[in-house]
């Protein structure tokens, strides 16, 4: 499968951070499988990190509800990388954290993924925000 | 099971021990924010990664206890230690329901179903989301208020959308093209009319924001809802109105009015992408002029209410979100980097650094036996970084205890309830490494002699004020690393061990002779023996039939050994002394019939030749002591002619000595573990194998089994002394 709203032969690299291993595991096999190329963290700091030493991700797909670092901080944080000012932004909700969506979108995030999310929703999402 | 449901598994023990932890902290400290939510991000992490796996029994537990830890955190309800019980025993519940998914679980599956239900029934008293336990594991996102508006087939089908975006949605990352892409998913673009009305002028004009917005005409079969949940991610910041086929002029001209721009040039807009009719247009602008009949006009209000309703909803859940906003700071994270890495192939490479140690003191042999000075150079430095190597390496697999402490802060408190006894555990140098392996396997012999503790050890707290200690007992836990070992402390501050009762058993079962006169350690180090419990009864915790000697035997299985020190009145201390590594060990290499033998090092007392006149005797004199002697020729039915001087190692194993009997002596070495094979098992006194510098195979002896066979050996002869004359 192309990679969704690819329209050259570059392929998407998105990057993937949150805190629990299975989350990580299971999405990033979905976008594997899609076509994308993943670069995943295991905190923001993590993603900081990796962002600092030169990955330009196409996507970032981040948990909110993390240690250390959370996921607002870390989208507030990626904003101010001029090179990342206008990358959309996904972020990692449930049902059960409506309240956080406002705040990470005034946090500069893009949209927001509900978990757990069929790979089709997911596909789906980040087609819709891919550019 | 797949790579995921492992690290599903693996993710979920670890996040309930951190719960269960935290709950256990939370009871002395209700009150501490970190807790709560360190509390409630663990049980959302395993709710979460449930749901990735597709885990729904897990997933609908985890999210009603979820729900009441949530209204903890708001403070909405109370911790107490009722609702620490039952959330201890719902952390228990999800351990099993998560074993039950590896298909590990020791507990039938109505029973794991009957307890899910008592505990959603307790869990329900704290929460009203918890009533009646259902919980859909992805509920549908559908907002109460919005009627859904089917698309209507016949006729005119096209919807008219209408939206303009919020400034800041170039700076969100969102490209406002992309909607119209994505809007082609859900229908067909008839028509679309791009407004920039909004732009300022040049120079006011800021590029990174956006000041465009659409018209459009979508032909589609699509819902309303459908289609406004392209907008979903901008709907806050952009007016948006949608309006299906077939409706009403009055909406349009309505819709029409609620947007900024110049009433007559939209209108044109709309004719342009085919809502209205010029005529229609015209018509509803003249009634709108005069507000008598616009008033009388009552057409379509049902859509046009929904508009309304649509563009009041969204502020709720701003403020909402903001009254939430005052959120505590994370705790920390202790776990910043890590990388999870499966054990086989961190074994595979101990095996590699083990070898590359063994090669390279092969090679160093080979340049001093050469006395080549260069080369001596050379392979010393190499010498020299191959340790750093292996030290590295086997760092690699350590681990701290502290974690394998923690887990009996619990049985602490839970034994505490059991047998009215009030016990602090104090937990010392828990950051203290050691093979993972290790870690594993002395998790059971330490959870016996924290139960024995506390069960014989402390004593109820009116025994204690009665002797005038303070009625709360001491358990402490210490761990330190000495001399290339590490050493485990159990400590209790209780009545100590009693030297007459451990005398008087162990010569009713015949362990000692009555009139003996023995050191104190020599009678507490009977507490080890086989078949001797001091306890008068058989209580919940100890005593279940596995003993002090069971504990001493799992311990020798690790090359480790433990002493027990006490004061009567004082308390009682466990030393328990293990190897950092089980991977690679001191070695003692001897050949017999030029086979390759290791003995482990520290069994090895020391090495004595044996004249040829003993060659026929099962036993030898060590300075007056009458010895066993076990000849690895015998015993292995080695071919070939013995030697005329033969070597005995002197080995002690337990408190035994004994000697083996081998052809010649070669020196110590480091060697490298490696297990037999499966069809090797029943292998008698030999107990594992490693690859020597020359590529050639030794095996690594058995001490305690070899021993053992010896003594069997004897008491067969004994038996039947027609044999021995034989």
């Amino acid at each position: 499968m192309r990679p969704p709203g690819s329209g050259s032969q570059h392929v998407k690299t998105i990057m993937l951070v949150d805190d629990s291993a299975t989350v990580l595991l299971s999405i990033s096999g979905i976008l594997a499988k899609a076509g994308f190329q993943v670069v995943t963290a295991s905190s923001a700091e993590d993603g900081q990190k990796k962002l600092a030493a030169g990955t330009k991700p196409d996507l970032l797909i981040t948990d909110l509800n993390m240690p250390g670092m959370n996921g607002i901080e870390f989208i507030k944080v990626v904003r101010q990388r001029a090179e990342l000012r206008f990358m959309p932004i996904l972020f990692l909700t449930t049902e059960s954290q409506q309240s956080k969506r406002a705040e990470a979108k005034a946090a500069g995030a893009s949209g927001w993924i509900v978990k757990p999310a069929t790979a089709d929703t997911l596909l789906n999402t980040i087609k819709l925000v891919l550019r | 099971m797949d790579e995921l449901k492992q690290v599903f598994l693996q993710e979920s023990n670890e996040q309930l021990d951190a719960l269960e932890a935290l709950l256990l902290e939370l009871e002395a400290r209700p009150d501490d924010e970190t807790t709560l939510n360190g509390i409630f991000r663990a049980a959302h992490t395993i709710k979460g990664a449930a749901g990735m796996v597709e885990c729904a029994a897990v997933e609908s537990f985890a999210h009603v206890v979820e729900n009441v830890l949530d209204r903890l955190r708001n403070h909405e309800i109370a911790v107490s230690t009722e609702l620490a019980a039952l959330m201890l025993a719902c952390t228990d519940q999800l351990r099993v329901l998560v074993a039950d998914e590896a298909g590990v679980a020791d507990v039938a599956a109505e029973e794991i179903q009957a307890r899910t239900a008592a505990l959603l029934a307790r869990l329900g008293e704290y929460g009203p989301a918890a009533v009646g336990g259902q919980v859909s594991a992805s509920p549908k996102a559908s907002e109460p208020g919005v009627q859904r508006i089917p698309a209507r087939h016949a006729g005119h089908t096209c919807w008219h959308i209408s939206v303009r975006f919020g400034p800041d949605v170039l700076r969100q990352g969102m490209d406002p093209e992309n909607f119209l892409r994505f809007l082609e998913t859900v229908g067909n673009i008839r028509h679309i009319e791009t407004l920039a009305d909004g732009m300022p002028a040049a120079e006011a004009m800021d590029p990174e924001l956006c000041y465009l917005g659409f018209e459009i005409a979508l032909e589609s079969a699509a819902d309303k809802q459908a289609i406004e949940d392209v907008f979903a991610f901008v709907r806050d910041e952009c007016r948006l109105a949608i309006l299906p086929p077939d409706s009403k002029v009055g909406d349009y001209l309505k819709l029409i009015d609620s947007l900024p721009e110049d009433s007559l040039r939209l209108g044109e807009i709309l004719v342009r992408v085919g809502a209205l009719t010029a005529d229609e247009l015209a018509e509803g602008l003249r009634a709108q002029a005069t507000p008598a009949s616009a008033d009388s006009a009552p057409e379509g209000t049902p859509i046009g209410e929904i508009l309304v309703a649509r563009q009041v909803v969204q502020p709720e859940i701003v403020a909402a979100a903001v009254a939430k906003q005052t959120q505590v700071s994370e705790k920390k994270a202790h776990d910043a980097k890590l990388i999870r890495v499966p054990a086989d192939k961190l074994d595979h490479l101990i095996n590699l650094v083990g070898e590359l140690v063994i090669a390279g003191a092969a090679t160093s042999l080979l340049a001093h036996t050469r006395r080549d000075g260069e080369l001596i150079e050379s392979s010393s430095l190499l010498t020299r970084l191959v340790e750093e190597i292996r030290d590295a390496s086997l760092q690699l697999r350590t681990v701290q205890i502290g974690e394998t402490f923690n887990r009996f802060q619990r049985l602490v408190r839970d034994a505490c309830k059991d047998l009215g006894k009030d016990v602090e555990l104090v937990i010392s140098g828990g950051e203290t490494e050691l093979d993972k392996s290790i870690v594993e396997k002395i998790g059971d012999p330490l959870m016996h002699l924290v139960r024995n503790s506390l069960d014989h050890g402390i004593e109820a707290p009116a025994v204690r004020e009665a002797a005038g200690k303070s009625p709360r007992g001491t358990l402490s836990l210490n761990a330190y690393h000495d001399a290339g070992n590490i050493v485990i402390e159990v400590a209790d501050d209780g009545a100590g061990l009693n030297r007459e009762r451990i005398l008087a058993k162990a010569v009713e079962r015949g362990l000692v002779e009555p009139d003996v006169h023995l050191s104190d350690r020599e009678v507490y180090d009977l507490i080890f023996a086989p078949g001797l419990s001091t306890a008068e009864q058989v209580t919940n915790l100890s005593g279940r039939g596995v003993g002090m000697d069971v504990v001493r035997r799992n311990l020798q299985a690790l090359r480790g050994t433990i002493n027990v020190d006490s004061h009567p009145g004082q308390g009682t201390r466990l030393t328990l002394r293990l190897p950092l590594t089980l991977a690679i060990i001191d070695g003692f290499l001897v050949v017999s019939a030029n086979r390759s033998y290791v003995i482990p090092l520290d069994a090895v007392v020391e090495c004595i030749e044996r004249p040829v006149t003993e060659h026929d005797r099962n036993y030898f004199n060590l300075r007056g002591q009458v010895l066993p002697a076990v000849c690895l020729r015998e015993s292995f039915k080695l071919p070939g002619e013995r030697p005329a001087r033969e070597s005995v190692v002197v080995v002690q194993y337990a408190g035994q000595r004994a000697g083996i009997v081998v052809d010649r002596l070669a020196g110590e070495l480091q060697a490298v573990i490696k297990p037999l094979g499966a069809i090797f098992r029943h292998l008698q006194g030999i107990g594992g194998s490693t690859i020597l510098g020359s590529g050639e195979v030794a095996l690594i002896l058995d001490i305690s089994a070899l021993i053992k066979i010896s003594g069997q050996a004897e008491q067969r002869l004994l038996a039947r002394p027609e044999q021995r004359n034989a």
